[in-house]
């Protein structure tokens, strides 16, 4: 399956925060052939082990991207047939009215999200949004064969499939942070034709979106010498400062901050350089929002870096990307992997 | 059970300071498992052996409650105090507080424009202390108290402080009364310091290094006037925990929890709680990760002096909490 492939069917699939594992089989796949060892633990993070060739012990480097999606959790039935739902993850109240849904249900019900037409409303309501609590599903059942087939707190994920728009750019949902995930299979591409001493964990990690959860007792089961989060930052919009997005096409973000290893950083940004890798410097001066957070803090402490992809529209069904931002991204993580010896691991432990 | 669950909720325990709660589950808890001990952050851990083959199941309670702690004393012996834990000031007016030692003294405002304006930071205490000297004679700054409450029972139904969560310690003792057949090892566990951050269970799972864990612990229910929206209401039996904002219940757990209810015809709710926590957030996240779920006993006015449960949906969790032990867990 080639990179894109990878992206499309992982952009269209399911797996809300804690329900990931109908993406499991797919990853297994898809990267059988580039890793020796894949498993999951016991939350349900996918950990995809390609060995390196230098002698034991050898340096392990863990790459993590998340593989959970935010999405909706039914939580009540209205007479009529009608569903009620809550957010799982950063829901935007604005951009779910109108939009058609998945209800994963006994069977997977494809319904509509509605709510009170603009001819019905009262004056003060037309220029509000409307709010979640406000909102429900329609998946055409009536009361009873609903109630057979949708239990409270069965998932709901927006039904998207990606699109390719002009310039190698993809739009769809959950590409934050799916695009992560392929990440880490162009990279064991790459590393696949080269020559690395350290040991890699491509880490595809559950329930980010809910607090960086996969990542603290996947990085726990694994204390790497080296952790790097490969996740999403904005993109460059219309009415957004460019000093807080990160442009589309031009490389990947390379974090900098209190959750970045300095000496992780200077590496990464001098191989780029060397090998014309384009990047951004993206300053992240608060540490909480990727896994790159929860892996630093694991256990004794682990030199953490963090790329960003950039990713326009974050949160909704049309999330938009680059791939030559992942292939850039790719191509950087599998050279600084590369150029790990246990000299620079030991290394890490002197600011 | 009830007379258990009105003794329970009369103890005082607010977080940090569980030990007559602690020392009353010990005694009860003595003859009913093979092990008891309290750990380093006070949490009270009951081991149940099982056979060989069975799997290392850790069941969560806590037995702290929310509070108050004394923060001034001024010269005329008035009380200033913080929260321990979410506590609204609403909840305080009209109420009497409790000292470790039985002192009692009673919750008042100041002067207030509008009621709106309410904040713990306008509120005291009174002990009735005629000074500052007499007031420290019996209560010190750093001290915790706690409303206090006598706890009622109208027919089905409880009422009293601290529902949240005494109500589910009874729920893991009564399980333990009634556990003969499990193959697993069963840590039965009443937690410490839940209400300020689930910080008793974190340490109890890293210690007992558990396969799963169940926590158990109180839900809002929206069956009340006017009520914010959820389907859970008192007397429906327990309730199996989707997501709270602490965990996403791991499914494995939440199946088995359902399919065992209903194989035994245990009256069940699904529950979806989009605020709040509970020890289940902390057990989950220790070490490499531990499936957990959570079984919940559907409460009205939780975090007041008020709060009220079922006594059939209590005898729900019991029934599937001992149902689903002896299922196989694979």
């Amino acid at each position: 399956m080639t990179g894109k492939d990878l992206l499309r069917a992982l952009s269209g699939g399911k797996g809300v925060s804690g329900y990931e594992s109908d993406l499991v089989p797919l990853l297994s796949q898809s990267f059988a052939p580039l890793a020796d060892e894949i498993k999951e633990d016991s939350l349900g993070n996918l950990v995809m082990l390609r060995r390196g060739t230098g002698s034991e012990p050898r340096s392990k480097i863990m790459l993590a991207a998340h593989m959970d999606e935010i999405g909706l959790v039914i939580t009540g039935y209205e007479p009529g047939g009608f569903l009620r739902f809550a957010n799982i993850g950063g829901i935007d109240d604005r951009v779910l009215l109108a939009q058609e849904v998945i209800v994963h249900g006994r069977k997977d019900l494809v319904g509509v999200i509605g709510a009170k037409p603009p001819h019905i409303q009262e004056p003060d309501e037309q220029d509000k949004t409307v709010k979640m609590n406000d909102l429900f599903i329609d998946v055409g059942l009536d009361d009873e064969t609903v109630k057979q087939l949708v239990e409270i707190g069965d998932m709901a994920t927006i039904a998207q499939q990606p699109v390719e728009l002009q310039n190698q750019r993809h739009a769809g949902k959950a590409l934050d942070d799916r695009a992560g995930v392929v990440v880490m299979q162009l990279c064991l591409e790459i590393l696949s034709k080269l020559s690395h001493s350290a040991d890699v964990y491509a880490v595809a990690t559950v329930q980010e979106e809910v607090g960086l959860r996969g990542a603290v007792v996947s990085t726990y089961g694994i204390v790497p010498d080296i952790g790097i989060a490969i996740d999403v930052g904005h993109g460059d919009i219309p009415g957004v400062p460019a000093y807080d997005t990160l442009p589309l096409g031009k490389g990947p973000g390379i974090a900098y901050g209190p959750q970045v290893h300095p000496k992780l950083y200077q590496r990464l940004t001098e191989l780029a350089k060397e090998w014309s890798v384009p990047y951004n410097v993206e300053p992240s001066t608060s540490p909480a929002g990727t896994d790159a957070y929860a892996i630093q803090i694991t256990q004794h402490g682990i030199p953490t870096a963090l790329i960003s992809l950039p990713l326009r529209y974050m949160h909704t069904a049309v999330e938009t990307l680059d791939w030559s931002d992942l292939e850039a991204a790719a191509r950087l993580l599998a050279l600084f992997i590369c150029s790990v010896d246990s000299e620079f691991v030991e290394g890490l432990q002197c600011f | 059970m009830q007379e258990m669950i009105k003794s329970l909720s009369e103890l005082y325990g607010p977080a940090g300071r569980e030990e007559a709660v602690a020392a009353y589950i010990r005694d009860v808890m003595s003859p009913l498992a093979d092990e008891v001990y309290t750990d380093t952050m006070g949490s009270v851990v009951a081991v149940k052996r099982g056979s060989a083959n069975g799997k290392k199941i850790m069941l969560a309670a806590h037995m702290d409650e929310i509070g108050v702690m004394i923060t001034d004393i001024d010269e005329q012996g008035f009380l200033r105090f913080s929260n321990i834990g979410g506590i609204s000031p609403f909840t305080l007016i009209g109420q009497r507080a409790e000292f470790a030692d039985g002192t009692i003294g009673v919750f008042g405002f100041e002067k207030l424009d509008d009621i709106k304006d309410l904040k713990l930071n306008k509120m005291y205490i009174d002990i009735g202390a005629g000074s500052r000297e007499e007031a420290i004679a019996k209560v010190n700054i750093g001290d915790s108290a706690v409303i206090h409450k006598e706890c009622i029972i109208q027919g089905q139904r409880v009422i009293g402080k601290a529902m949240d969560d005494r109500v589910g310690c009874a729920v893991l003792i009564e399980t333990a009364r009634r556990l003969n057949n499990s193959p697993h090892e069963v840590y039965f566990v009443f937690t410490t310091q839940e209400e300020v951050g689930l910080r008793g269970a974190r340490t109890a799972a890293y210690s007992i290094d558990p396969d799963y864990g169940i926590a158990v612990d109180v839900t809002l229910t929206g069956d009340t006037p006017e009520a914010h929206r959820m389907a859970v209401s008192l007397g429906k039996g327990a309730a199996v925990k989707v997501k709270d904002a602490s965990v996403i219940a791991h499914p494995m757990v939440k199946d088995l929890l359902v399919s065992t209810a209903k194989a035994k015809g245990i009256p069940y709710q699904m529950e979806v709680l989009e605020r709040g926590g509970t020890d289940a957030g902390s057990i989950h996240l220790i070490r490499s990760g531990v499936p957990t779920g959570a079984v919940s006993v559907p409460c009205r006015y939780i975090h007041t002096p008020g709060e009220m449960v079922d006594l059939g949906d209590v005898t729900a969790c019991v029934d599937l909490l001992a149902g689903v032990l002896e299922e196989p867990w694979e």
